[in-house]
This record gives structure tokens, sequence and C-alpha cells, in this order.
């Protein structure tokens, strides 16, 4: 934990009859108070991975900059924030703030129409078969999710893999075996994709061991997901491509997935 | 402890994506505010799109401001 105790002790900046107050209403939660009404409200929150993340609505300028100011005063850094990287107003309020720019993450969006894609004759390289999403064996799953985290810890570290962290009891990174499918080969998983459709599907993970990338295992993976998305009825998915993550970005635009916008993870 | 209120929750439909991370939702009563969504949202990586049904928060002197607070399933 890195946050300070709690201080309930109003910060105020006395710019005007009216100032804005800011107050820490709770462990991780203040309000900016004008003439008693609510103007803007900050939370702080830990991530499982254990950054803490700040985000604040404000109704003006003024009320941001004065929680900005009181959170910050009394968090530790690093202090970690999410922005839609078109909302020019609100990425330039957290750099007014000291934050900087330490990610980008593009969310395409993502045809499922095999004609469009390209991916009708997609097959598994030989000796490797699909295993649709609610069949996977459930011990295979969880050791080869398991290996591949290891290995991207290991290397380029999940920090900079996309940023969607669903908590989890006890390090468990599988929270619904139902929404993997994968790559199989006779004596263990060697690759995963996961689709979870809340109102549209959403392709939150495409996977495969280090020691069997480059034999079109992620795109037989992603030519089953679309065509069985396609099937029920989907015309598109969406997904989240880190923008260093170049064999992930050429894997997407190879299939006419389209760059819809982009999110900047910003860091103090 | 102060409470929220001075904030006004209002049911809606997103009829509009607009650049610069904005929307524009109809309320229930048929009344269109320019919204923006939440911290929480933007952190937990919500997408909202187009006729999604959302919980928007209004200032109360401002009523053609909005901010989007929650999406729900269809």
């Amino acid at each position: 934990m890195n946050t300070k105790p709690l201080n309930t002790k109003p910060f105020s900046s006395g710019l005007s009859e009216n100032a804005v107050t800011v107050t820490r209403v709770a462990d991780r939660q203040w309000h900016a108070l004008d003439d008693d009404l609510v103007v803007g409200r900050g939370y702080a929150e830990y991530r499982p991975d254990g950054r803490l993340f700040v985000s604040i609505d404000a109704w003006h300028d003024a009320a941001f900059n004065q929680l900005a100011e009181a959170m910050l005063a009394e968090l530790s850094a690093p202090l970690y924030t999410v922005v839609d990287e078109a909302d020019a107003e609100l990425t330039a309020a957290w750099q007014r703030a000291g934050f900087t720019v330490r990610r980008r993450e593009w969310e395409y969006a993502v045809p499922t129409s095999p004609r469009v894609t390209g991916l009708e004759a997609v097959l598994p390289p030989p000796g490797v078969t699909i295993v649709p999403a609610g069949q996977a064996d459930e011990g295979l799953l969880r050791a080869v999710d398991r290996a591949i985290r290891d290995e991207v810890e290991a290397t380029v570290g999940w920090r900079s893999m996309p940023a969607e962290v669903i908590p989890r009891p006890e390090g468990d990174t599988i929270v619904d075996p139902s929404k993997y499918a994968v790559a199989a080969a006779p004596d263990r998983y060697l690759g995963l994709i996961r689709v979870v459709t809340v109102n549209r599907p959403r392709i939150g993970l495409v996977a495969v061991r280090a020691g069997e990338q480059r034999r079109g295992i992620a795109r037989a993976l992603l030519a089953h997901a679309l065509e069985t998305l396609h099937r029920s009825g989907s015309a598109e998915a969406w997904t989240e491509v880190h923008e260093s993550n170049r064999a992930a970005s050429a894997l997407f635009q190879g299939i006419g997935a389209r760059p819809m916008s982009s999110n900047l993870e910003l860091v103090r | 402890m102060t409470k929220d209120k001075n904030v006004i929750e209002v049911e809606g439909k997103v009829v509009e994506c607009l650049r610069s991370a904005m929307f524009t939702v109809e309320l229930e009563n048929g009344h269109r505010v320019l919204a923006h969504i939440s911290g929480k949202i933007r952190k937990n990586y919500i997408k909202i799109m187009l006729e999604d049904r959302v919980l928007v928060e209004l200032p109360p002197y401002d009523l053609t401001r909005g901010r989007i607070v929650f999406r729900y399933r269809n």
C-alpha cells in the first residue's frame, strides 16, 4: 500500500469567495465542493498488478486541477491514468498535473466475415487442432496460460501488454474457461484465444507459447474465433493492441481490422 | 461526508459518437445532451458505442452536458 493515512482536512485554493474545496471522503476518494455542491470527484484504485490508477471527473478545469493537486499530494508515485487520445482537453489536464505518456494502445474494429478477413482457407499447422471455446480441458488450459504469462513476464513483462486486468482470486488468470478456444498438440496446448461478448464481442487475448510462434497458430486461432462470431451473427469484434506490438498489429491489419481510436496510459 | 445530492442521473441512449471522445445521448424524455465518459469507465476500458444504453450524470446548472457513468448490458 502506498496511500497515506486518511486525511479529511479540507484542501482549499482560496482563489475566490466561492473557492473549490477538496476533501478526502474515503481512503481512495476525493470530492471537490463548490458552495456545498459536489463539482468533481477523484478516485484511486489498485490494479491486480499493484499499480495505482487515478481518475478525476470534474465539471470545470478549476475543480480538476485542485482535485489533482490534492490527490497527488497524498498519494505516492508512481501513479497511472488512462485517457482517450482524442480527448485533448483531458489529456492536457493530466499533463498539466505532471503526467507523461507511457504507452499507446490502438482499438481495432475487426471484421468477422471470412470473405473480408481472407481467413476462410486458414488451417492450423500439421499436428495442431483447434479446440472450440467451452470444450478445452481446464487443466491444460491453465497450464498454457501460466506458461505464456511466465514467458511474457520473463521478457517484456505484463505491464506492456494490453492494460485491461480482470480481478482474480489467488492469482488465477483464467476467470471463465468457457471463453477460451485453444490450439492443441497431442500432449499439451500451444496457444489460446479469449473472446468475451458484453454487448459486442471483444478479443481480449491471443497468445502462443514462445517456442511455437511463427507457425501460423495465432492466425488459425483468430480464423476460428472470427468464423464462430460470424456464424453467430456478429459482423465485427473489438480488440486493443499496444502500438509497439508489431506482430499483433500486422496480424490484425492484415485481415482488414481498422484502427478506431487510441488510449494513452499516462504516468507520473 | 458530503453527498452527491446535486447530481442528476438519467438513463439514455447513445445516438451519435463524436470526435474528442464525446457522445450525443438522447435521454428518456427526448432531451439530448453532449456527454463524455467517466474516469471509471475509461479506466476499465468499457467501450461506448452507438445505441448503447447508458446512465448519464447531469450537472444541475447545465442540462446540455453530461457524463456517462454506466453502460447497461443490452
